[in-house]
């Protein structure tokens, strides 16, 4: 007769353990399947582990008021040998642990994390050492040249749910057989920053603002100034009213920008440059236009020189231009906002005047921001004035 | 079982009795004090102009004492001497030269930079390299005399000197003690020059005599007038020909004064005049020429052309020590075990 | 069967049989064959050449360094290693800078009876391998097993330097062999006393037993403890020690001297710093408590590492 364990599932996203909260079946008792074996408690709800076959309980290890993890052994059925068939089961492993709670006078030695848990996440959400990487781990990691963002598809074998090293080496040797194309130095160094901004709490407000008006204006120009620029303008004009939403969060200093710098992310062959514009708050649109474009030029070529990029206090993104609607590009990493823009769309939009839907030309404008320096008030605050700026392009 | 390891060892022939000091004996002793003296004016010289690596500590007034030990052993006996003894370890077969390379630190000097001024020594030629650690010399000694005796050597006298400091130790009570014990050939030449650094023998000890713990160890005992060269050598020959006749060790006890401060950088403001004046506070060296020259066995000039040819020859040697190299940390092994195998790899940090 | 006692007896045997350099002294070693019996009968077998030396412990170490200057091989009994301290100055002020000094080797030999056993109290039962080893211009050797015992001694006689012998009491009469070796690893170099994969313990003299026993109770929780016995605390084999490090990547130290600045804390320097990127976990180690030894067998349990405090350490060590 085969044994079938009946184990901890992962019972919502980022729930890793459960207590018990109630028994249901003794050992001796014979149970259906899916029937409602043990009421779990977790963070966020009351649940039942049900039974995963048919058969008798042989083993109830799981005690009340106890928490276990996901995937811990609670109890064994034992089926039938046409019920392991049903079920194509193969010899069950018979489990030679206790669940990981154990009472005795020494503190207990935690149970090995299992790797994979059927139908959840690779590594238990609450496993304390998923981060951990030893000395021996990072000279590993340095000798192949990986970085600890790599390694966050790999399951952790490991105490407290850590990677090993011969987690690594398994990994390495799966991906063996991939095609495999080096990454570029423009690749790596955006890597590089993106990690880097990740470290902080980003989040991304947005708001659809009509350029009709933005449209208008530029027919009109004799020179044509690309939107981006005229977003960016408006950008600087409002950074230039209240420059501290693109402070940045030091210890715990805000420290504010010294001048009005504004960088515009331009696509060059696989990544991204960002010429700036240096004072861009003190110069009219008009004067900022032959700039940009020149500017766009050169970075497009990856020609840009050095006093033209770096140094800028806050960044816009045109994401528009790629065809996207919306997007929540991560700021760089050493300021707090990035304004971007999304394609322009003509869609209806009610008049009460005229109570009616009218035709307007829309775009998505997102600020994606560093959420310890600004809250979602500020940051609405700061997209609010942008759209007012863009609605009267001639104070730009 | 058959012996894989044989000592080399030698039997000497024993004397038979004991000679009267002869002039001779007293000349030639008088000439080393000299030698030892003149030396030791010109390490004070030298140290105080800067010229000396690490600390000096001189002999002055007592050369007769320390000569009439080095220069009564034979090839082959085993001398230790201590701080004071510049004129008994010239008088055993020490030289100027490695004396100047030593305190001048040379690195020609046998103790090649890693020891100084009176650690030197020459252990393979039964001169031993004091440690401070006083009274440590003398179990080395006893181990000595008791290493020769299980070779089979008979006739071998170990001697070493100490201060009347030095008799306080517990290293010198278990060494005399021991040597007793194994009735061993030890002569041990105690210079009560009354201070111990800054401390009076009043608070050193509280026996009447040092010569008194001869007894307690149950040893032959010895008094000498330290400031005399003819009693120094005459007491000296006895107690060192009863030690290698196989009488046991010897404790030896000459009262002298030290003349100098403990070390050059010590005035010895805290000397009691009162000895200065005394019998014990005068010039050995002095009376030596006196002696001499009473006896009509050299003139007064003659001395004096002796010191000023004594002068000459260290001033040309410590001219030309000065010109030697000193050592080279990048050259040296740095190396405190003999066997390379057994020496500790640290990682270079 | 052979103790480890009878080891020691049997290499001084065959020391004194076999290099007329040799000589035995100590306090009450001659007829009575010494307070452990570790030179029994050897008095009579080799007349004059086994001597009983006064309470005198800096005149027996003094005397040994005077007679090895003059060719001689003395190995030298001191009673308990408690003891050796009264002769301190000689051993690391004399003996151990000798050669330093004068380029004349010291090749003298000091039996340290050393460790704990029950009843032993404070003045008899400690292990001084670290303060001898401190001072430059001594090697330190710490024989764990029959085997060691004897050939250890002889290569003692035969090196040029100062030795000081760490033989452990507890193992004199607990430890037996069938026969006596032929062949021996050298001073300087550990032994893998056991091979494993999961931690790595390195220890020495008795504590090797206990860390065997230790990982042989670890074998039931799936674990491969590996063992390293140091056999030498200086010069400490440093390589073996980081080769088993780098198999692991664990590392539990373990002696019954007192914590701070004992062998643990030497191997723990070292291995941190020559083998930082080795480790997977901070560096543990076990070690009596900071503490005189207590007289009390109760007390005296509790004091000394045993095999459950060291399975307890590296279950902890396993976890991180």
């Amino acid at each position: 007769m085969a044994l079938v364990p009946i184990k901890m599932p992962q019972l919502g996203e980022s729930i890793a353990e459960a207590t018990i909260v109630r028994i249901l079946f003794k050992e001796g008792d014979s149970i259906q399947a899916d029937a409602d074996l043990i009421e779990v408690e977790t963070n966020k709800a009351m649940m039942a582990v049900t039974a995963p076959c048919s058969g008798t309980i042989t083993e109830m290890l799981a005690e009340n008021g106890v928490s276990y993890p996901v995937g811990a052994i609670l109890g064994q059925i034992e089926v039938s040998v046409e019920e392991a068939k049903r079920l194509g089961l193969d010899e069950e492993e018979k489990p030679s642990r206790k669940p990981a709670k154990k009472r005795s006078d020494t503190p207990p030695a935690p149970q090995k994390v299992e790797p994979t848990i059927p139908g959840g996440l690779p590594v238990p959400a609450h496993a304390g050492g998923v981060t951990y990487l030893s000395p021996r781990m990072k000279a590993r990691m340095s000798e192949l040249g990986l970085r600890a963002a790599d390694l966050s598809g790999i399951a952790g074998s490991g105490a407290g749910g850590r990677v090993t090293i011969e987690d690594l080496e398994r990994f390495m040797g799966s991906i063996e057989n991939n095609k495999i194309t080096p990454a570029s130095p423009m690749r790596k160094a955006v890597a590089d920053a993106m990690i880097r901004s990740w470290s902080r709490p980003l989040a991304t407000v947005g708001i659809p603002i009509q350029l009709d008006k933005l449209l208008a204006h530029r027919k009109a120009h004799p020179a044509k100034p690309g939107p981006a620029l005229y977003a960016l303008r408006a950008l600087a004009v409002a950074l230039g009213e209240n420059s501290a939403p693109a402070g940045r969060l030091v210890g715990e200093s805000i420290v504010h920008p010294p001048s009005v710098d504004i960088g515009f992310a331009v696509e060059a062959e696989d990544g991204v440059m960002v010429p700036v514009i240096r004072n861009a708050d003190q110069f009219p649109l008009d004067d900022l236009v032959s700039r940009y474009n020149r500017l766009v030029e050169l970075a497009r070529q990856r020609r840009l020189p050095a006093a033209d990029t770096g140094g800028s206090i806050a960044t816009i993104t045109n994401y528009g231009t790629f065809g996207l609607t919306l997007a929540t590009p991560i700021p760089l990493p050493e300021q707090t906002v990035l304004l971007g823009m999304g394609a322009g769309q003509t869609v209806p939009n009610w008049n009460p005047k005229l109570e009616e839907f009218v035709p307007v030309v829309e775009a998505m404008f997102t600020l994606s921001f560093d959420h310890r320096v600004l809250d979602g008030g500020a940051a609405g605050r700061l997209l609010k004035r942008i759209a007012e700026l863009l609605n009267a392009p001639e104070t730009l | 079982m058959q012996q894989a390891v044989a000592w080399p060892y030698k039997i000497r022939t024993m004397s038979k009795k004991i000679a009267p000091v002869t002039q001779s004996d007293f000349v030639k002793a008088y000439r080393v004090m000299l030698t030892s003296r003149v030396l030791e004016e010109k390490l004070a010289g030298l140290y105080r102009a800067g010229m000396i690596k690490g600390g000096v500590f001189l002999g002055r007034g007592q050369e007769a004492l320390s000569v009439s030990v080095g220069i009564q052993l034979r090839r082959g006996d085993i001398f230790a001497p201590l701080i004071r003894d510049q004129g008994g370890r010239l008088a055993f077969g020490d030289s100027v030269l490695d004396t100047l390379r030593t305190y001048l630190g040379s690195q020609l000097g046998s103790m090649r930079g890693r020891d100084g001024n009176i650690h030197r020594g020459r252990p393979r030629d039964g001169y031993y390299a004091m440690i401070s650690h006083l009274g440590a010399m003398i179990p080395a000694v006893t181990g000595a005399l008791l290493a020769r005796r299980l070779k089979g050597e008979q006739g071998v006298v170990g001697a070493t000197c100490i201060g009347d400091g030095g008799t306080s130790t517990g290293a010198f009570h278990e060494g005399l003690n021991a040597a007793a014990v194994e009735k061993l050939p030890l002569v041990v030449v105690v210079a009560n020059n009354q201070y111990a650094y800054s401390t009076p023998n009043s608070r050193q000890y509280a026996c009447t005599d040092l010569i008194d713990k001869a007894i307690g160890y149950g040893v032959a005992s010895h008094k000498a007038d330290g400031t005399s060269l003819l009693d120094c050598l005459q007491t000296l020959r006895n107690a060192i020909h009863t030690a290698r006749e196989g009488g046991g060790p010897q404790l030896v006890v000459a009262d002298l004064l030290r003349l100098v401060g403990h070390g050059e950088h010590d005035d010895f403001a805290y000397l009691d005049p009162k000895l200065k004046k005394s019998a014990v506070g005068s010039d050995c060296l002095l009376s030596a020429e006196n002696h001499i020259i009473e006896n009509g066995w050299q003139s007064a000039e003659e001395l004096a052309s002796w010191r000023r040819e004594t002068e000459e020859e260290i001033n040309v040697t410590a001219d030309r020590v000065r010109r030697e190299p000193l050592p080279d940390p990048s050259e040296d092994d740095w190396a405190a075990l003999s066997r390379p195998e057994y020496r500790e790899q640290y990682a270079a940090s | 069967m052979i103790t480890y006692l009878e080891a020691i007896r049997l290499a001084q045997q065959k020391a004194l049989a076999t290099d007329a350099r040799v000589f035995l002294y100590g306090q009450d070693i001659g007829s009575f064959g010494g307070a452990f019996k570790a030179t029994k009968n050897l008095a009579s077998e080799f007349p004059g050449r086994v001597l009983d030396a006064p309470l005198s412990e800096d005149a027996i170490i003094g005397m040994a360094i005077g007679a090895a200057i003059e060719g001689a091989r003395p190995i030298v009994e001191m009673q308990f290693a408690d003891f050796s301290t009264c002769g301190l100055n000689q051993i690391v002020n004399h003996a151990a800078t000798l050669f330093y000094r004068t380029n004349v080797a010291c090749p003298i030999v000091v039996r340290l009876p050393s460790g704990g056993t029950s009843g032993g109290g404070p003045f008899h039962s400690q292990s001084l391998e670290a303060i001898y080893a401190h001072w430059p211009g001594l090697v330190v050797v710490t024989p764990a097993t029959v085997e060691d015992a004897y050939s250890m001694l002889l290569e003692a006689v035969n090196i040029d330097d100062p030795v000081i012998f760490c033989e452990h009491k507890f193992l004199y009469y607990h430890l037996k062999a069938e026969k006596l070796p032929d062949t021996a690893l050298p001073i300087g170099k550990a032994r893998i006393a056991r091979a494993g994969r999961d931690a790595t313990i390195v220890t020495h003299g008795a504590m090797l037993h206990e860390s065997l026993a230790a990982a042989l109770e670890l074998t039931e929780d799936g674990y491969e403890i590996e063992v390293v016995d140091l056999r030498s605390v200086k010069p400490l084999d440093t390589d073996t020690i980081l080769a088993s490090v780098a198999r692991t990547g664990r590392l539990l130290c373990v002696s019954e001297e007192w914590p701070w600045g004992g062998v643990t804390a030497e191997v723990l320097a070292r291995v941190s710093s020559e083998g930082f990127g080795l480790l997977d976990a901070a560096p543990m180690r076990v070690n009596a408590k900071d503490t005189p030894v207590p007289y009390h067998p109760d007390l005296w349990a509790a004091h000394r590492p045993t095999a459950s405090t060291i399975a307890a350490a590296a279950r902890r060590l396993l976890q991180i």
